[in-house]
């Protein structure tokens, strides 16, 4: 089996078979990592296609000071937030056109991750809208800690920051999410 | 156990709930996907699509197609001079086999042409 800095250097050169073999290695990782910021599967897949277009073209940009996984995490994390802020841009557009006369508000359906398991469905999926709900960069720590299982230092690698910045990033997006969710049940509970 | 205490214990397994998530498997096909949009990608038509919907593209050529023509429009103004216009005319008139004023002996003449 090829290693991975003679795969690069081979996508270097425009070699195809090291580009399939690099998309069939990373593929989930990558698909995984959008479709936790983006809680959307059709997106996801597309924005995860719009990734390896992405490290075809800009692969001589790589010089090779970070781990592979990590560039491609930050090219993934960064496609993945480009795009919500321009579903953003879209929605707000979106609201001035219906107080204009526009088109009916849409609604977005619950998102429900395909890696959880059965009896954590339900739960699951109010975590993922209080997931919504945070910051980007907390948003991403905590996608890449809690759905990829990095630890804290390989997340502090992605975000090019520090492993306390990025401690301190999970222990505010915890405390969001408490406030969120309690908001949640409280509304549900009564 | 009060509300408040089950709110929390709520909280506390909600939290938990995605610890030792499976990760999500991208499509099996998403390869030949890539493929197929990089051979779009890099046809002709498509780059000169891409090139053209750029935002600041076209906004430029909006902006350069009224700036021609304001400038056709501002052009064709200043040389409305009247001199300009019966000259213009008579040309045309005389091209064309017109006659301004037609009487009965002009009319004849041109028609036993």
């Amino acid at each position: 089996m090829i290693n991975e800095t003679e795969l690069i250097e081979q996508l270097k050169q425009g070699d195809e078979t090291a580009f399939k073999t690099i998309v069939e290695q990373w593929k989930d990782m990558v698909y995984n990592t959008i479709l936790g910021i983006v809680q959307n599967e059709t997106e996801a897949e597309d924005l995860a296609q719009d990734v390896f277009i992405k490290v075809f073209e800009k692969i001589s940009t790589f010089k090779g000071d970070s781990k592979f996984s990590t560039w491609l995490y930050r090219i993934a994390t960064t496609t993945a937030l480009d795009h919500l802020r321009s579903k953003k841009r879209k929605k707000r557009f979106g609201f001035l056109q219906s107080l204009g006369g526009g088109d009916e508000k849409e609604t977005i359906p619950d998102f429900h991750h395909p890696g959880v398991s059965l009896d954590n469905k339900e739960r699951a999926t109010v975590l993922f809208k209080a997931i919504e709900s945070l910051p980007e960069n907390q948003k991403t720590a905590y996608t890449l800690h809690k759905l990829e299982g990095l630890s804290y230092r390989d997340v502090s690698e992605v975000l090019n920051t520090t492993v306390s910045a990025v401690e301190s990033l999970m222990s505010r997006a915890n405390q969001n999410l408490r406030k969120e969710l309690e908001e949640y049940y409280n509304k549900h509970y009564k | 156990m009060t509300s408040k205490e089950k709110i929390q214990q709520e909280i506390e397994q909600t939290l938990q709930c995605i610890d030792g998530v499976k990760r999500a498997e991208a499509n099996p096909f998403l390869f030949t996907r890539i493929q197929a949009r990089m051979a779009k990608k890099d046809s002709a038509w498509e780059r000169t699509f891409s090139f053209i919907s750029r935002p600041a593209i076209a906004m430029a050529i909006v902006v350069l197609v009224m700036a021609v023509n304001g400038w056709a429009l501002l052009g064709s103004n200043s040389n409305n001079s009247v001199i300009g216009d019966t000259a213009n005319v008579s040309e045309l008139a005389n091209e064309y086999n017109v006659v301004a004023s037609v009487d009965n002996y002009d009319y004849e003449n041109l028609t036993n042409e």
